[in-house]
């Protein structure tokens, strides 16, 4: 009887060491577009290992979700996560920080803009250079990201981008310098070749 | 014809043969960062171990050779133990190697270069560019007796070097591939995967497009060619198709 409840004790504390240790870790779950091709995708996987102390990394293909853990003293900011996605060349749709000490933090999506009254609707096709699911995400939240843009939606196939926009609150120009800023080439606005450049390896379509 | 193995959850990137037992596959699955061992006839499998992002693996006298693109080394499996390769460079996401008697080549896919060992000592090849001799994320490569073939995936196309490095010549670039992801050499023929266009494209050895195979093949990442049978792997199908 007196070894069980030894026994018990002991593992109690080795319970409440290990919450204790898990509890010092932050969870983070970042929907990611365009997951795809596993030489990009292990190469977002690579990027992160630059966050010293980064455990549990783990990629879902199927689902576009990276999952990881980092230590919560070094309070790693929403930011700074999508930053570093989207320095990999992806594009982070929604962010989920639960916090070592039960807070949970998720990042807002970009909302499409919406019609006002006295809006001029236009739908309009337009070519854009790009290759693959990276891509498509990196394009359509470029032109999504102006205001007056209600719909983007880019075919791999075709390379045409249909869009629906409030020619009131943007023009056709600045949306295909918007995306060329975001490193695709459209048939009017070009990317900068030092842009072009980092966009990841799958992404580096065709400039001949 | 061709016929369809599905590998259950397998994400396939590389394939090995090798002849020992009546003949054996090496399957790396880089997803779930494993290594198979494949029964000729695709009945029985044995997990040879975790490694981490293994990718194109290659197998010579008994060894299998897999680069880890998540760890940058090349581990060698040999009568289930477990060894580093040892390099006097760095590697940066190791994606292929090769093995041709003393001969090793290892596709640095974020160096953009070929590291090659003649037996004697390792030379590099190549550099981040788009001319000739140049690379832009070299995914997989193969030594023959005389030459190395390397799939050059965001270049489009295929090159060409002899064994001093020098650059040979390239095709590829007329079939728009996007993108290279695995290279077989042949006798007669060369087979390289298109991954976007799901297809695998034939060519002759002098870089003539002989045949575009389109059927059964999703995603497709490597092949092989054992006997009369052609093995392609389909990364997003989790599936090898033998065409027969």
């Amino acid at each position: 009887m007196k070894y069980s409840i030894v026994f018990i004790i002991l593992m109690l504390g080795v319970t409440t060491q290990m919450s204790a240790q898990k509890s010092t870790m932050d969870h983070f779950s970042i929907q990611v577009d365009g997951l795809g091709c596993p030489f990009c995708a292990y190469g977002l996987e690579k990027k992160f290992k630059e966050f010293k102390g980064i455990k549990n990394t783990a990629i879902d293909m199927e689902t576009g979700m990276f999952t990881f853990e980092y230590p919560s003293d070094k309070e790693l900011s929403m930011e700074k996560v999508e930053n570093q996605v989207t320095a990999a060349g992806y594009t982070p749709v929604s962010t989920k920080i639960e916090r070592a000490n039960g807070i949970i933090e998720n990042s807002a999506a970009i909302a499409p803009s919406e019609i006002n009254e006295g809006s001029i609707i236009k739908e309009e096709e337009i070519f854009v250079a790009g290759n693959c699911g990276m891509c498509k995400s990196r394009i359509e939240k470029a032109a999504k990201s102006l205001d007056g843009v209600s719909e983007a939606s880019w075919n791999k196939k075709s390379k045409m981008l249909s869009l629906s926009f409030d020619s009131n609150a943007v023009s056709i120009e600045k949306i295909e310098e918007a995306i060329a800023q975001s490193g695709h080439d459209t048939k009017t606005a070009k990317a900068e070749d030092d842009i072009y450049d980092n966009l990841p390896a799958c992404c580096l379509y065709d400039r001949e | 014809m061709v016929e369809e193995i599905l590998l259950d959850d397998i994400t396939p990137i590389g394939i090995a043969f090798s002849k020992d037992d009546g003949g054996l596959f090496w399957i790396a699955d880089g997803d779930n960062n494993k290594v198979y061992r494949y029964s000729k006839d695709f009945r029985k499998k044995e997990i040879i171990g975790n490694f981490e992002r293994p990718m194109h693996l290659d197998e010579s006298e008994g060894k299998v050779y897999i680069p880890e693109y998540g760890s940058d080394e090349i581990k060698i499996y040999h009568q289930a133990n477990i060894t580093s390769l040892e390099i006097q460079d760095s590697l940066d996401a190791p994606a292929s190697i090769s093995i041709w008697k003393e001969e090793i080549g290892i596709a640095d896919f974020y160096h953009h270069r070929i590291l090659y060992f003649d037996g004697q000592e390792w030379i590099s090849i190549g550099k981040k560019g788009k001319e000739d001799g140049e690379f832009h994320y070299p995914t997989d490569l193969q030594i023959t007796s005389d030459k190395i073939y390397v799939a050059d995936a965001y270049n489009h196309r295929v090159q060409v070097f002899n064994k001093d490095g020098k650059f040979l010549h390239t095709f590829g670039k007329k079939e728009k591939m996007n993108a290279s992801t695995g290279i077989y050499v042949g006798d007669q023929q060369i087979f390289v995967t298109d991954f976007e266009h799901d297809r695998l494209l034939v060519y002759d050895t002098n870089g003539t497009i002989e045949q575009i195979i389109d059927t059964g093949l999703n995603k497709p990442t490597d092949a092989l060619i054992v006997g009369q049978q052609l093995y392609v792997l389909n990364y997003k199908g989790k599936s090898i198709c033998i065409f027969k």
